[in-house]
């Protein structure tokens, strides 16, 4: 099977910009966003690839065409999007970013009343009305508004819930690289109105990003020489479109995205509220600990933002998030959000008094592997039947691909639904047993 | 009608939503900026609800195929073709629907002089949209948006070039602007400054909805004539949406036929010019007035893209229809209604005549055009039972069939803008051209 690059699905609309996404289907994709939710008012924010000019002037169209009055908000981090939808109301965004794919990517990532991501079942129905290509097209297109600073309201929120004044008294230096995303034009301002002393780095916007800007330790080496160079206590850095967070400790080493996540629920849980979790199926067990240490219940969502917000809302969690480094902070908006993030990790360090290494070594070890293979659908399947066959004596969960629990170690092998790829996660106590199991799947296929 | 596109090269016109909206629009910018040179595409636009919107589209898809744009907003249609040819564009991009109905639009495509296309210019265009091969530029060779405001100043500068402002200016001449609350809207106070008038703007808001159709005629003038009656003005005049096409009200208030305002410009420039070029269903007036100053006038076919590209093949230094267009060839490509404006201002300004007086001399000429309904499928039968009809009468088959009678001409032609077909009669007595009405509807049966 031939696969295009071009990625029409649940998630939004993704390409390389000069080969797959044209204006054409972003005109189209932007029209029928507008025609499925009936027009009203729709922000568009956009993080800072260069293409996003011409991606932002299509969806434009789109969106007038179909009787939206859109709201151009600028560059601006997908949290802050939705946390700006959320509050004055609007009917719908779209943010104009490709997340952590590499620079020629673009994407539309489609944005609901009340600041969340299209229900999947929504989605579906949209790809619905996008295939049809009838339009809801009006006589009488409306104009194009700006939006008024539209970052404050989210720093307001965060600043209103953290002592910034325990965190000033502890002097607290920061290195923060935010790829020259979304979050370059704000992220200095808002750590200072936190009370730190900041040092940017990658905080310009370039044509490009200055790093691959998935925040994975292997991209992180800026960063981690910026800590030691500037003896910072901490450090942070961010994505793209400034969902994800992961975090450098103070003698410059990852910590490993799975424990930003971890960090942040157990400071919240121990300090803040003792409230329900929710992580996805693929998060590690660390949060298992930290929550059957608190003693409060953890709850495990389907993979993708979407599922892990609605799964807060039912069960009533205040915390949660993915473990890639997407931290959900309901007081804030139960979206992934780097700053919420930050804001708390910091708070943590000021009012534990510990270094970073510290607090990150009160919490057990795990180790896991993440890994993609190239595999037909198909074969997809059939990978699925044979892990299953293997590990029949585990705890099996088929909700979202194949989970298996064993006590010492878990697997989750996923079908990716845009790639010809499965996803495996492997995460035992120690390397040894994680390398032993990944071997044991990887003899399988 | 609505769901019908016109591909042609005086654009790709239909009404918005319907034939014509964003995606359409999107393909035609991608396909014309893939026949483009790299560089700079000049854009504008007309003031109708739906241009900024599809002004959106082209903006993106120019600078998705690699090319720079060059936005000048909301512009008259003339004053880019004025730009461009002074500066360098690899091509232009006009978003108007002209005189249009406001529920319909238009995208006029400009080669790199400001020029229209002409038809193998447009089939390449064509071919591109309808192979859907677009030029895609990589995230690195994107094209970027400038926003640029228009140089008043050298508009002026050149227009001074071409009439005696001085002599216009001792005028002080009242002067009552309707422009349809259009592109020019904005420039009518300029334009009244440079010339030292009284100017009495009047639907020049273009925020607004257009107070009439925005086309200049008789028809849409009752309230220039109404404000040129109270006010004691010299002149009203009308405008298009996007500043190509103009006529008139004279001194009484009376409105008359945007026939008129290619003859009464080609008086203005007498002693500057060598030839004109106008087309085959132009007024008589024009040959009237190239006789009277003392050149030769030839026709062809109907059409900004087809009356331009005869004036520089035959070197003809002016070119005008009887929609109320004029174009000057040292000026700029485009047909120009505040260029036309000035002109008529300069020949009463040199004459020292009102404009009734210099209408007066004109002989008695009456038309009549027709519009008829006719869907493009039944064009073909209609026409050729007409040409049958009349071939015995020796037609001139420029655009559509001419015949000429004593004291009368008509001529029958499919429009390219709408779906209908155009009749113009026009004959030195009423009852001529009555009777030919009759003639035709008759014989075509409607």
């Amino acid at each position: 099977m031939r696969i295009s690059d071009l990625k029409i699905s649940i998630s939004g609309i993704r390409g390389i910009v000069g080969e797959s996404l044209t204006p054409q289907l972003i005109i189209k994709f932007s029209e029928a966003f507008s025609t499925y939710i009936g027009g009203g008012k729709i922000a568009v924010g956009s993080d800072t690839r260069p293409s996003a000019e011409m991606v932002k002037n299509a969806v434009f169209g789109g969106l007038l065409s179909c009787g939206a009055s859109p709201l151009d908000l600028g560059i601006l981090p997908i949290p802050s999007l939705q946390i700006y939808t959320k509050e004055k109301k609007l009917d719908g965004a779209i943010s104009i970013t490709a997340s952590h794919n590499p620079v020629e990517w673009n994407a539309l990532k489609l944005i609901r009343k009340g600041g969340h991501y299209l229900y999947p079942y929504e989605a579906e129905e949209l790809l619905d009305v996008y295939y049809q290509g009838r339009f809801q097209r009006v006589t009488n297109p409306d104009k194009i508004d700006k939006g008024k600073d539209p970052f404050s309201i989210h720093q307001k929120k965060i600043v209103g819930l953290v002592d910034t004044d325990i965190i000033r008294q502890k002097k607290i230096r920061v290195v923060v690289d935010p790829c020259g995303g979304a979050a370059s034009p704000f992220v200095q301002d808002f750590l200072e109105a936190l009370g730190t002393e900041v040092i940017c780095v990658n905080c310009g916007l370039t044509e490009g990003f200055p790093r691959n800007p998935e925040p994975i330790p292997e991209n992180l080496s800026t960063l981690c020489e910026a800590v030691k160079e500037h003896k910072a206590d901490v450090g942070f850095a961010q994505d793209a479109d400034a969902d994800r967070l992961a975090a450098v400790d103070e003698n410059g080493a990852p910590i490993g995205e799975e424990y930003t996540l971890a960090l942040a629920v157990d400071y919240y849980l121990q300090r803040k509220k003792k409230s329900p979790v929710v992580v996805n199926l693929s998060t590690s067990r660390v949060i298992e600990d930290i929550t059957n240490k608190a003693g409060v219940e953890l709850h495990r969502s389907l993979v993708g933002e979407i599922n892990v917000a609605r799964m807060m809302g039912e069960k009533g969690a205040k915390i949660g998030g993915e473990g890639n480094g997407g931290i959900i902070v309901a007081d804030v908006h139960t979206c992934r959000d780097s700053f919420s993030g930050m804001a708390y990790l910091l708070e943590y360090l000021a009012w534990s008094g510990k270094k970073f290494s510290e607090l990150r070594g009160e919490l057990p070890d795990y180790y896991m592997i993440k890994h993609k293979v190239k595999a037909s659908f198909r074969e997809a399947r059939m990978i699925l039947n044979k892990i299953s066959q293997k590990f029949r004596q585990g705890d099996i969960q088929t909700l979202d691909g194949l989970r298996v629990d064993y006590p010492d170690f878990w697997l989750h092998v996923r079908p990716s639904n845009t790639e010809p790829v499965v996803r495996i996660q492997v995460e035992g106590k120690s390397e040894e047993s994680a390398q032993k199991v990944f071997k044991q799947i990887m003899e399988e296929i | 009608m609505k769901d019908r596109l016109r591909i042609n090269v005086s654009g790709i016109r239909g009404e918005v939503p319907g034939a014509l909206n964003v995606g359409v629009v999107s393909k035609f910018s991608s396909a014309f900026t893939s026949t483009l040179e790299k560089g700079r595409i000049a854009i504008c636009r007309d003031s109708r609800n739906t241009s900024h919107m599809l002004a959106m589209a082209v903006l993106s898809s120019v600078i998705a195929g690699g090319l720079d744009c060059a936005d000048f907003g909301l512009l008259p249609t003339p004053f880019l073709q004025f730009l461009m040819g002074k500066e360098t564009y690899s091509g232009g991009i006009a978003i108007t629907g002209g005189h249009n109905p406001v529920s319909w639009n238009a995208v006029i495509l400009l080669d790199s002089e400001g020029d229209y296309l002409d038809i193998s210019e447009g089939s390449e265009v064509f071919n591109i949209y309808e192979a859907g091969d677009f030029t895609k530029a990589s995230w690195k060779e994107l094209g970027h948006i400038q926003t640029i405001t228009f140089p008043m100043d050298r508009y002026f500068e050149e227009l001074s070039h071409i009439v005696d402002v001085d002599r216009i200016r001792k005028m002080r001449f009242k002067v009552v602007a309707d422009p349809c609350n259009g592109a020019s809207s904005s420039y009518m106070k300029d334009f009244g400054d440079f010339f030292d008038l009284d100017l009495i703007p009047i639907n020049d808001n273009p925020e607004k909805p257009f107070p009439h159709p925005p086309e200049p005629s008789v028809e849409n003038a009752s309230q220039v004539e109404a404000v040129v009656e109270s006010t004691g003005a010299d002149i009203g005049f009308l405008l298009n949406s996007d500043g190509s096409r103009i006529s008139f009200v004279n001194e009484k208030g009376v409105a008359f036929s945007e026939e008129m305002t290619f003859p009464l410009a080609l008086l203005s420039m007498k002693g500057k010019i060598n030839k004109a070029i106008t087309t085959t269903v132009t007024t008589s007036w024009a040959d009237w007035a190239a006789q009277t100053i003392g050149i030769p006038i030839a026709r062809t076919k109907v059409g900004q893209s087809s009356v331009v590209h005869v004036m520089e093949s035959e070197g003809a230094a002016v070119g005008g229809e009887g929609s109320g267009s004029l174009c000057f060839l040292s000026f700029s490509l485009g047909y120009d209604s505040l260029l036309t404006l000035s002109l008529i201002l300069d020949l009463m300004a040199r004459e020292d005549k009102s404009l009734s007086v210099l209408t007066a001399l004109f002989p008695e000429r009456h038309m009549k055009k027709v519009k008829i309904d006719v869907p493009p499928e039944r064009t073909y039968r209609v026409m050729d039972r007409l040409e049958e009809l009349y071939s015995r009468e020796n037609p001139d088959y420029t655009d559509g069939v001419r015949v000429e009678r004593k004291g009368v001409w008509f001529n029958i032609r499919p429009s390219s803008t709408e779906f209908v077909l155009r009749i113009t009669i026009e004959g030195e007595k009423q009852e001529a051209v009555e009777s030919i009405e009759d003639e035709l509807r008759d014989r075509m049966g409607i």
